[in-house]
């Protein structure tokens, strides 16, 4: 495959789309192509990265190790698909095993030159990251339609009041101690002019426990921050409920519909007295579309926040399969 | 500046085929005794205040009492501990590493060493978190504890306390419960500590990760008072910030296959182990607990009765 070749097919690929002939031309100058066989281990669960994968043609199947020796198959990814890129953008190992379900072209991306992509502050990275956010949010209703569907049972109904209503009923309180925030994992390293803009895009509310924040099947009406507290991220079918993630302090629920305009695909309940960072649907579009540092860290976040989620539902799905 | 006191420890806890002690405490590349000096989950701290285990192995002359080895020497240089653990296969293991806040006011000492269990119980207990501001609410527990329990707590720990307080819930503390009855007095003694806790005014993250058990069963939990609220002066946050961890093997026994060490399949499952951190790097065979939850486990013909189930006290 030539250069141009490379091109033309990553033009294809959804995840790049629109972008311009020369950076997608520069783009298939660092790809290294490869042929890999029917059966062969492209990477096992926990592995560490070393690149990411375009599929241009061939399948490949995706699985879950469990415990006590077994696997089970999640997916297959075909042609325009990006394989391996949780692992490159968190720095941990491979969420699952992947090997060639039937011989297959890849084009390799390497760890740095993936990283040069998301680096830069050109409007392509900014999109870049976007995209990705959206990848991200829909590998995590991949996964949670597969914990659904080993749950059985139907989804739960929808609730009387809407979660703008929930979040609207919250008492308003004071921000929080900026160097407070500042300790929270998830903004570590972040300019912290650029986040404090993002911090006070809202509204800070306190929320009493047991409170359903978002329900799982409508439209989220807001992105919230745990500031304080704990709030559960909840599957419910049927009289099973299993609970997907946790988010503490400085963990985020209710954006995955922001994103790609979906409906929500968990429910989110105070599990502790919480105080929530509140950011409504219209502040949120103008954060996520900004092009400038506090924009740049908004999606960081986001994008933090998704690979833990993304982490996290894997962990029920393997509670749940070693114990069938 | 107000200092608050806490201790971030590793535990570990085994139910199932007879297995070598050093299996779990020496020979895997996470093991308990590598926690101490290099815990891959606390960024920050160290467990160096000591080491302890209580070990039951059915083989042995009165099988209901445990082998006990505590010591406030570093386990990574104690060359008993390794000789120990090489000669013993218990059925049942609960050990600890203890870590303590790095100032002049911890007491290092022996009497503060989990597990703990008073002469003549069957049950002894192991902790992992802390209660913030301890001290205040120590005295109101008193009335929640028997008396003759009370009178035998020798050391400083909030963790002893909360031994006695699930001891009293029992209804003979000197007897061997029942496992639902052992899961039942500890989820009463997180209640009684709940209760205390707010009538001090008492609202910041507390963990209280448990291991509990009568050398037949176990009793483990994953939970915390108030997470994510903190002390506004608190100096180690990064520490507190992420939920405590706990982590399970679950399957028919711990052996090394395909020179990794790694629970292999067993159905029903026969052996269990249940530990602040995977035992290996490589955890894609261990499981999370889940947060607020309890872990019970009893051996019965056949194999173990195991249950995951929602902590809310």
């Amino acid at each position: 495959m030539s250069d141009r070749e490379a091109a033309d097919f990553l033009a294809t690929v959804p995840l790049l789309e629109g972008w311009a002939e020369a950076d997608l031309a520069a783009l298939a100058r660092v790809l290294r192509r490869r042929t890999v066989r029917e059966g062969e281990v492209l990477w096992r669960q926990g592995d560490a990265a070393r690149e990411a994968l375009f599929v241009v043609d061939g399948a490949v199947s995706i699985s879950l190790q469990l415990p006590a020796d077994r696997t089970v198959e999640i997916g297959r990814a075909g042609p325009g698909q990006l394989l391996g890129e949780i692992a490159l953008l968190d720095g941990q190992g491979h969420t699952m095993s992947v090997h060639v379900a039937e011989t297959a072209t890849v084009l390799a991306l390497g760890r740095l030159d993936f990283a040069d992509l998301l680096a830069g502050r050109h409007p392509a990275a900014f999109v870049l990251k976007r995209r990705l956010a959206a990848l991200l949010t829909g590998r995590l209703r991949d996964q949670l339609r597969y914990l659904a569907g080993s749950l059985g049972g139907g989804p739960p109904a929808p609730p009387g009041r809407d979660a703008a209503s929930s979040l609207a009923d919250l008492e308003p309180c004071p921000p929080p101690d900026s160097r407070y925030v500042r300790r929270m994992a998830t903004f570590h390293d972040f300019d912290p002019l650029a986040l404090w803009g993002f911090l006070t895009s809202g509204a800070y509310v306190r929320c009493p426990p047991g409170r359903t924040l978002v329900a799982e099947g409508t439209p989220s009406a807001a992105y919230c921050l745990t500031i304080n507290g704990a709030v559960e991220k909840v599957l419910v079918r049927g009289d099973r409920r299993i609970r997907v993630g946790l988010a503490g302090p400085g963990k985020a629920f209710g954006y995955e519909s922001l994103i790609d305009g979906g409906p929500s695909p968990l429910a989110a309940v105070s599990r502790e007295r919480a105080v929530l960072l509140v950011i409504p649907h219209d502040v949120f579009d103008q954060l996520y579309r900004r092009e400038d540092a506090v924009g740049r860290v908004f999606v960081d976040a986001i994008q933090r926040d998704l690979l833990v989620t993304v982490r996290q539902t894997l962990r029920p799905y393997a509670r749940l399969a070693s114990s069938v | 500046m107000r200092r608050y006191d806490r201790r971030m420890c590793r535990i570990l806890a085994y139910l199932g085929e007879p297995l070598p002690v050093r299996s779990l405490l020496f020979d895997t590349d996470n093991s308990l005794v590598r926690q101490s000096y290099s815990p891959r989950m606390m960024n920050t701290f160290l467990n160096l205040a000591g080491f302890g285990m209580k070990a039951w192995d059915p083989t042995s002359l009165r099988p209901d009492d445990p082998f006990t080895y505590r010591a406030t020497t570093l386990p990574s240089f104690d060359r008993n501990l390794r000789f120990l653990a090489s000669k013993l296969a218990p059925t049942c293991l609960v050990a600890h590493v203890r870590g303590v806040t790095y100032s002049g006011e911890a007491v290092v000492a022996d009497t503060n060493l989990h597990p703990f269990q008073f002469t003549g119980t069957r049950v002894a207990l192991a902790h992992n978190g802390h209660l913030r501001q301890f001290a205040g609410m120590r005295y109101s527990l008193v009335e929640h504890v028997e008396p003759a329990l009370a009178a035998r707590i020798e050391g400083t720990t909030d963790s002893e306390w909360i031994y006695a307080l699930v001891l009293s819930q029992l209804d003979d503390p000197y007897g061997v419960p029942e496992t639902r009855e052992l899961a039942d007095a500890t989820a009463n003694a997180l209640r009684i500590l709940r209760r205390v806790r707010a009538a001090h005014g008492i609202d910041t993250s507390s963990p209280v990760n448990l291991c509990v058990s009568t050398g037949r069963a176990l009793v483990a939990t994953r939970f915390s008072f108030d997470y994510g609220w903190y002390p506004r002066e608190d100096e180690m946050l990064e520490t507190d910030l992420p939920f405590v961890s706990l982590w399970y093997a679950i399957g028919g026994e711990y052996a090394v296959r395909d020179d990794a060490w790694r629970m292999t399949a067993g159905e029903p499952p026969r052996s269990v182990i249940i530990a602040s951190e995977p035992l290996t790097t490589d955890s894609s065979t261990w499981l999370e607990v889940p947060e607020y939850s309890m872990l019970t486990a009893e051996l019965v013909p056949g194999g173990l009765e195991f249950e995951t189930r929602d902590l809310d006290v």
